[in-house]
């Protein structure tokens, strides 16, 4: 302030002692009487806007103090941006190399996202989402992905739902959420898989989920009022994502149910463990395997999941300790169907009453310095038998049940960004051991919403 | 398995308990907030920390556990400016309208008092930095009038019938808080000037309350451990302008601080930081009590 009022004086002086008249003394005299005047009043003037910015300043803590809002100044804001939703976005990409040159999961119908990613550089999976509260009663938020596949890019609708918020007039702990959304199933399908803690995801979430399952529906949870946490939750959707596929578009194609308790052990320690019911119908055909597999019939799924926190200090920032493990079961009842890749004929047709495959997986991570962890996780899938008609087929499981061993460490700069690196050894169909290192970096950008559990 | 499953659902369902509203339950995000709500509501409230000293409340996992006694809370107390910005939302998720930010059941305490370190502009290759100001505030015992107060008005309206308890209590406190304060400014009269290390920001409200003055930090940007190179820079600066004293709180990983120390001599001292950080800081009059004593203990002053 004192250097603008010199500044400005300064400057004043400067502006009239300049003008090109040779003024004479008395002329001179005159001029700098008014200059000094001007310079009086000015500093008077700004001696009461500072006297009035302190008086405003003391009363701005006080009016704070009595109104139940933020004072308008607490936040940067620029007007006309005011209602923009949140933006983010977020960078991944990985180098991969595997010492096989084919990748099948024998006894398996999977999808592509089930499938070994790309070998070399790659964008895997690049992620724009925007959220906002629509009123009082809506949230909404979408997401979409940009994904290389076979030398195409691209554009996945992720997320795209509304969801009610606490004012939305629901029972208190009641929330509705529809559209398209990574729906609560397990533990990892409701993350965005920027958020896993390894570079691919386990065995049981390739094959029978195709990485997420995300279809269209809607969903309803219910938190209890119970001391210990408590929820339940429920919902009902088209039909049309994997394991489901071919929805002609009449009523619903499947439903699902789940309930969820967790809590803690002392000040250091918490846990949240969950059951959950998939259950539905692929109407007409749900291709795989680049589609030389398809299933027309009934598809229920079962999961239960449990994770675990430690922190050994108290301080989750500085050590922790992450295990987590989830049991999949799936039936099926209904029609394979084999073609063949080129000619699209059919190999084999086998009827399937009450087949029943599992998975499982078990992974731990465990932070041993503010930006550094390790993690070991393995993942297995149990076939059933393989019915006659489909033996020497891709869904063959020859006795043999696909496992894989993953060992990672990541490096976290800031909440914004990782690099990670990977080491997967799959036996997949028998006989082939796939080593595979992995380099990956996940990185974010603009608005980055709270972690979930 | 299909079986084990509803029943698991249909037993969540029944179990749902019918407990009579005897107190006003509180959710405090750190311990400060929960004394704080205990010195003016005493026996007719509840309060819960979801946080304790030895926890960084920047980094909480939303745990089931806060979830679930967020649904239950009658009133919310956090510090707001962006501390609680990665834990907090979720719990909110699924509580009700009357806890929800700007509602009578939620005390964002950093609304009442002046911010220190706004930044006008701010981009995240400076480190964890908050738009909104540093959050830290209840680190100036000049913060705490307002903010009980604040929380006097809100405990008056949601539990009417008590009111005139809440006031009184809060008139009792505010004048006990008056004298302490008095007392503790005159105590710590000799340690004005002092030059510290600090470890974050996390103490430059008391910083500024005490006329400290902060000549370096640990983290090289906040938000971002320490790393060698920055502590052997901080090491030679050191050597030019010495301090007294190096402050990091009771969750602050202990190896930077003690290595600056080992090689410099200036005492590496844990301040508590909050209720609970050392045994003596029981309450938050306990809390400023323990933090002059041990300043003015270590930093060799007059």
């Amino acid at each position: 302030m004192l250097n603008f009022k010199t500044a400005a004086s300064a400057a004043l002086i400067a502006v009239l002692s300049a003008s090109p008249t040779l003024a004479a003394d008395d002329d001179l005299t005159a001029l700098r009487t008014e200059v000094e005047k001007m310079r009086q009043a000015y500093e008077q003037r700004i001696n009461q806007l500072e006297a009035k910015l302190n008086q405003l300043e003391g009363n701005q803590a006080q009016v704070g103090a009595t109104a139940n809002t933020p004072p308008a100044t607490s936040r940067r804001r620029i007007a006309d941006n005011r209602f923009n939703p949140s933006i983010g976005m977020i960078l991944n990409g990985q180098f991969s190399q595997y010492s096989q040159g084919e990748s099948e999961i024998a006894g398996f119908a999977v999808s592509h996202e089930g499938e070994r990613g790309e070998e070399g550089f790659g964008i895997g999976h690049s992620e724009i989402s925007l959220s906002a509260n629509v009123d009082d009663k809506f949230f909404a938020s979408s997401t979409v992905a940009i994904v290389e596949h076979e030398g195409t890019t691209e554009t996945e609708l992720e997320e795209a739902y509304i969801q009610t918020l606490p004012g939305a007039g629901l029972p208190i702990g009641m929330s509705v959420k529809a559209g398209r959304a990574f729906w609560t199933l397990g533990y990892l399908n409701e993350h965005h898989s920027h958020a896993d803690d390894f570079a691919d995801r386990p065995l049981p979430y390739r094959v029978f989920m195709n990485h997420a399952y995300n279809d269209d529906g809607l969903q309803v949870s219910y938190l209890l009022p119970t001391d210990i946490y408590a929820e339940i939750g429920g919902g009902v959707y088209r039909g049309d994502d994997f394991p489901y596929g071919g929805n002609n578009g009449s009523g619903t194609g499947a439903w699902s149910a789940y309930a969820r308790i967790g809590g803690d052990v002392g000040d250091n320690q918490s846990w949240r463990a969950g059951a959950y019911v998939l259950s539905g119908e692929a109407e007409t055909s749900r291709l795989s395997n680049e589609d030389s597999v398809g299933f027309t019939g009934d598809s229920d799924l079962q999961i239960i999941d449990l994770r675990y926190i430690w922190a050994p200090t108290g301080n989750a920032r500085d050590r922790e300790v992450i295990v987590q493990a989830e049991y999949f079961q799936r039936e099926e009842d209904g029609v394979y169907t084999v073609f063949d890749e080129l000619s699209g004929d059919v190999l084999a047709t086998s009827t399937v009453n009450g087949k029943s495959d599992d998975g499982w997986y078990l992974q731990s991570v465990y932070k041993f310095a503010p930006q550094w962890r390790v993690g070991a996780r393995y993942s297995q899938l149990m076939s059933d038998a393989t019915p006659a008609p489909l033996v020497g087929t891709g869904l063959d499981a020859q006795g043999h049940d696909p496992e894989v061993l993953s060992l990672m460490v990541d490096w976290t700069n800031s909440e914004f960004s990782r690099l990670r690196l990977q080491f997967n050894r799959e036996d997949l169909s028998g006989g082939e051991t796939d080593d595979q290192a992995v380099l990956q970096y996940v990185m974010s950008i603009g608005a980055h919403g709270a972690h979930k559990y | 398995m299909r079986k084990i499953f509803t029943t698991i659902v249909a037993g969540l369902l029944f179990a749902v308990p019918f407990t009579a509203m005897a107190q006003v339950n509180i959710l405090a995000c750190e311990p400060e907030w929960a004394a704080l709500a205990e010195e003016i509501g005493g026996p007719k409230i509840s309060a819960f920390s979801a946080t304790h000293a030895r926890q960084d409340p920047h980094h909480i996992r939303a745990r089931p556990s806060l979830i679930a006694k967020a649904r239950r809370a009658d009133l919310i107390i956090c510090s707001g400016a962006g501390l609680e910005v990665g834990w907090l939302p979720i719990l909110l998720q699924k509580s009700g309208p009357q806890v929800q930010p700007n509602a009578l059941g939620h005390v964002t305490a950093s609304h009442y008092v002046p911010l220190l370190d706004t930044g006008a502009g701010v981009d995240r290759s400076m480190g964890d930095v908050h738009p909104e100001g540093n959050p830290h505030i209840h680190l100036n015992p000049h913060h705490i009038l307002p903010i009980a107060a604040q929380i006097t008005d809100r405990l008056a309206q949601l539990d009417s019938a008590n009111a005139d308890y809440y006031q009184n209590r809060y008139q009792d406190f505010a004048q006990r808080w008056q004298q302490a304060l008095a007392q503790w400014e005159a105590k710590a009269a000799p340690l004005k000037g002092t030059q510290v290390v600090v470890h974050h920001k996390s103490f430059s409200y008391l910083i500024d309350w005490l006329q400290l003055r902060a000549i370096a930090s640990l983290e090289p940007k906040p938000g971002i451990p320490p790393t060698s190179s920055h502590l052997e820079s901080l090491l030679q600066q050191l050597k030019a302008t010495p301090a007294k004293l190096i402050l990091r709180t009771p969750y602050e990983p202990e190896a930077a601080s003690l290595w600056l120390s080992s090689k410099t001599n200036i005492p590496a001292l844990v301040l508590p930081y909050t209720i609970g950080g050392v045994a003596e800081a029981g309450d938050l009059f306990a809390l400023y009590d323990a933090t002059l004593a041990l300043l003015l203990e270590n930093a060799n002053v007059e």
